[in-house]
């Protein structure tokens, strides 16, 4: 059992989301750095998808109640009792031990997983929090402090108690993943249907650059830059929406859907940014800016390739380094133990 | 994966003999807190060899060295940080991370078993090393 000592608002536990209640007008949710969430999980022993916390307001700070193997990634500056910990880094933890994590200038959002995942009801498949359905997570709202959360059993690992990291995305990848050198985040995207109907617009809308407003949360990031606009006002019938999706409301500044993305809309849509490039547009921090960078499918099958074969080593390497660590080792007293024993 | 005891009479003179007989002059081991000399006589074969053996405790105030948990690639700072590391000497508290091993994607921390003094990096940053390898050289300070 973990215990939320202190929280700033919106912050959530959330999973990989419910997919596939969109059609009855369900918002999928999910992490906005889905793939912090996967590496967080497999530090721990979990599945990919276990629940874990989302945060995105600082400082936050939790007290685990019994002995604890968690995990830290994304965007945070986390301390034990006051010790640095490394990024993306998983520990094993005491009882009455105090995890506080403080903002990081990189990225925007953090994920705490925990050995046995986050355990809140399901609902619809997924333990994500819907803040505007407010359902899911505990009770549908963010965590407040004095929250207890209950976990799951973990599954018996050897990761090494001395605590283990994997190198950063941003870093084992970072040349699949380009940032321009005035720092500016290029995210690939693909010109999505009405994107020609705003003529010589729309190909501003690839070479100027645009600064993530201060209206931006994980239903959407407004963008402010110089208005694109179509030749012809457009009038258009409600569409399905998805994470990605790039639409251009009448004042002329695009609005990019994020994980809480409502599930339909009207505005004309201008681009889809590549899945493979989402977990940065969601670990953007508001007041940076970002370029969108034409691609094409074939460059989203490459990405997305690559980001699995990321996972598949983390997930493979992280098991062959405890256990070569618990061979020369020798025999030990197992040092992990569920909350049932 | 076993491991040789380097302190055991019987495996000294074997290697000893091995060393007269290859016509070698001399050898030395390192492991973790220990390190084996055997120094045979060429100029007076038959002449017993010449074995030292150091061993570094944990109350030494001698120079110490803090290995490799695990082969791999050693750096002194994380890969995600843009500050370069601090100079040695550097005082250490017990459980310090001094840098990293990694393995793939993963990063195994080497960390200071005692608090003292980090006084110099051994190995380079980037370079491979085996188990086992000195990384650290440290003075254990109470």
């Amino acid at each position: 059992m973990i215990e939320i000592v202190d929280t700033g608002p919106l912050n959530t536990i959330q999973d990989l989301g419910r997919p596939g209640y969109r059609d009855i007008g369900v918002t999928a949710s999910g992490a906005m750095d889905p793939l912090a969430l996967k590496i967080a999980n497999l530090l721990v022993g979990n599945d990919q998808g276990a629940a874990a916390i989302e945060v995105q307001t600082f400082p936050f700070r939790l007290r685990l109640r019994e002995t604890t193997v968690f995990a830290v990634t994304g965007g945070a500056n986390a301390k034990i009792d006051g010790v640095v910990l490394p990024p993306w880094w998983t520990q094993t933890c005491d009882a009455g031990q105090v995890l506080e994590l403080l903002p990081s200038p990189l990225a925007a959002r953090a994920y705490v997983a925990f050995a046995g995942g986050v355990d809140v009801p399901i609902v619809m498949g997924s333990r994500s929090t819907s803040l505007r359905g407010a359902f899911g997570g505990i009770e549908g709202r963010a965590l407040q402090k004095g929250d207890t959360l209950l976990l799951g059993e973990p599954i018996a690992t050897v990761l090494p108690a001395d605590g283990l990291g994997v190198v950063p995305p941003a870093s084992a990848l970072a040349e699949f993943f380009p940032v321009a050198a005035d720092n500016t985040l290029l995210i690939r995207a693909l010109p999505a249907g009405e994107h020609d109907l705003f003529g010589a617009d729309g190909e501003r809308f690839w070479s100027q650059s645009w600064k993530i407003s201060s209206q931006s949360d994980r239903t959407g990031y407004r963008l402010s830059g110089e208005p694109v606009r179509p030749t012809a006002p457009v009038e258009m019938r409600s569409y399905g929406i998805v994470p990605g999706v790039v639409q251009v409301p009448p004042g002329g500044e695009p609005i990019v859907q994020m994980s809480d993305a409502n599930t339909a809309g009207g505005y004309p849509k201008i681009a889809g940014v590549l899945d493979a490039d989402l977990w940065r547009l969601g670990q953007a921090r508001i007041g940076s800016r970002l370029r969108f960078v034409r691609s094409s499918h074939a460059e989203a099958r490459t990405l997305d390739k690559v980001i699995a074969a990321y996972v598949e080593d983390v997930r493979n390497t992280a098991q062959m380094v405890g256990r070569a660590l618990e061979t020369m080792a020798g025999p030990k007293p197992a040092v992990r133990k569920g909350k049932n024993q | 994966m076993s491991v040789v005891d380097f302190s055991d009479p019987a495996t000294i003179a074997f290697l000893a003999a091995a060393l007269q007989a290859a016509g070698v002059d001399g050898i030395e081991i390192i492991q973790p807190g220990r390190t084996l000399r055997i120094v045979t006589g060429r100029d007076a074969p038959g002449a017993d060899p010449l074995v030292q053996i150091l061993q570094s405790t944990s109350c030494a105030a001698k120079p110490d060295k803090v290995s490799a948990p695990m082969a791999g690639v050693f750096s002194s700072h994380h890969p995600a940080s843009s500050a370069p590391p601090s100079q040695p000497p550097l005082k250490v508290a017990a459980g310090e991370t001094l840098g990293f091993i990694g393995i793939g994607s993963i990063l195994l921390p080497v960390k200071a078993v005692k608090p003292g003094v980090m006084t110099r990096r051994v190995a380079e940053d980037g370079s491979v090393v085996g188990y086992g390898d000195p990384l650290f050289e440290f003075e254990p300070r109470p």
